[in-house]
């Protein structure tokens, strides 16, 4: 007779699973909500897959702290499974989910009062010298890098909040100047004005931290 | 060409910088760039500011999260499932009502019975209260004197020494019934306490256990920035000396 365990890892089983992943894989957002919708929790947890980096990145970048980033992404799911009954559907689920997410981070900031994007560290992480480079660069190109990274971010924090997650969503999300209006719940000429305003602000930013900054980018 | 684009204008020039701009307009505004030294050299600028957008990168973390599967709700047939607060508490209140009506009415009953003459039923539930056993003590040691009192011992006192042995009997049984069901509420009472006294002490070890898995969790950062410092400062070091 065939135990619990045996029939969990019997090849019929493995095989429907296995299929039930790829279909799931395959899927589009808009199915995945609709099974999410009618309590199918597999479908959720792959939307979750699907956008929970984009989400941390978008709030590591608006708050400037890790944990306060990985708690913001977790929170922005459960809203969002939450309020899920009440989307219809009119925008995006990447949209609604960016939204949910900035406004969480906005309530973060008020809550806690910190500044909005902190320090990054200055020196190397090493678990990015086996991670996140390859072979080619070296350590003196990673830690220049580094370098201007942490440059970048610090001209980030002298931007206004609207103007940093404008270039936010324009820069690293690749939403158009529509999508950020309608997020920001601003006209789109607003939005063209914060991004010039906060290109050029970043801009002279850059060109004040030194002479390092120009020097490093020709050496890239 | 000035109909679409004035030079300066800064929502044309980030339009063409993001290319979202009508076709049309891009290249009105790509031949203004080629002869506008200020309006080119400001999306140059705007592009190089781009690429350095391009270097910020979040750090690594681990994310993971997931959505538990609901649990399987096991439903008790109607007849066992636990009933809510307030059916629980009118229940309480009925069983109490009906118990203080019985009670009342055994109470006038046994009232009448005696006025009546007829002996009130005792049964195992009615104790004697301080009262009624001071009574009796009294009455016993009453009829005592009156023996003690009484000359020449004769075949009436012998039968009166075996009524109040007999009495004294029944006291003391009644004291030891009384003994008993006092011990026994004092042993439930124990018990009770003993068990919220054990959930107390539960409840306290298992914060203590999560207070010593946090500082575990923390050290294990501390040890792990530590590494990274070491880490970071080889880097430097290898650099210096190349």
């Amino acid at each position: 007779m065939m135990g619990r365990d045996d029939r969990a890892t019997s090849p019929a089983v493995l095989s429907t699973r296995r299929t039930v992943r790829l279909l799931l894989m395959t899927s589009t957002d808009e199915e995945l909500v609709a099974r999410s919708r009618l309590g199918d929790v597999d479908s959720f947890n792959q939307l979750i897959v699907r956008w929970e980096r984009p989400i941390y990145a978008l709030a590591y970048r608006v708050l400037g702290h890790e944990e306060d980033a990985r708690d913001v992404c977790q929170d922005t799911f459960l809203r969002a499974y939450r309020a899920l009954p009440g989307f219809k559907g009119q925008a995006k689920f990447s949209s609604w989910l960016y939204r949910i997410a900035l406004n969480l981070c906005r309530d973060w900031i008020r809550k806690q009062r910190r500044a909005p994007v902190s320090q990054m560290p200055e020196d190397v992480d090493p678990s990015e010298i086996g991670v996140d480079t390859g072979p080619v660069e070296s350590i003196e190109d990673l830690v220049a890098r580094r370098e201007l990274s942490a440059i970048v971010e610090d001209a980030m924090q002298s931007l206004s909040e609207e103007q940093r997650t404008a270039i936010i969503l324009k820069e690293y999300h690749g939403m158009t100047f529509q999508e950020i209006a309608d997020m920001q719940g601003c006209p789109l000429s607003t939005v063209k004005t914060r991004l010039y305003q906060g290109l050029s602000q970043l801009r002279r930013h850059l060109e004040r931290q030194g002479q390092g900054v120009p020097k490093l980018v020709r050496r890239r | 060409m000035s109909e679409i684009f004035e030079c300066g204008d800064s929502g044309a020039l980030v339009a063409y910088l993001y290319d979202e701009c009508e076709p049309e307009v891009r290249s009105t505004i790509a031949a203004h760039l080629a002869r506008c030294v200020s309006c080119s050299s400001e999306v140059e600028a705007f592009g190089w500011t781009r690429q350095q957008l391009g270097t910020w990168t979040p750090p690594v973390a681990e994310l993971g999260f997931q959505m538990p599967a609901p649990a399987l709700e096991y439903r008790l047939p109607w007849w066992r499932a636990p009933l809510p607060a307030w059916a629980q508490a009118a229940a309480a209140v009925l069983i109490f009502g009906a118990g203080l009506s019985i009670g009342v009415a055994r109470g006038t009953s046994a009232a009448e019975g005696v006025a009546s003459g007829q002996p009130a039923v005792t049964t195992v539930a009615d104790t004697p209260s301080q009262g009624d056993l001071s009574q009796m003590e009294r009455r016993l040691r009453a009829e005592m004197a009156q023996l003690r009192t009484a000359a020449p011992v004769t075949a009436a006192v012998s039968t009166s020494d075996e009524a109040i042995m007999q009495r004294v009997q029944a006291l003391v049984e009644q004291s030891e019934e009384r003994q008993r069901r006092e011990f026994t509420i004092r042993s439930v009472e124990l018990a009770r306490d003993f068990e919220a006294q054990r959930r107390v002490d539960l409840a306290s070890v298992r914060q203590t256990v999560g207070q010593i898995q946090g500082t575990t969790g923390a050290e294990v950062r501390q040890q792990r920035e530590a590494i990274d410092q070491i880490s970071n400062y080889l880097i430097r070091v290898s650099q210096q000396g190349r």
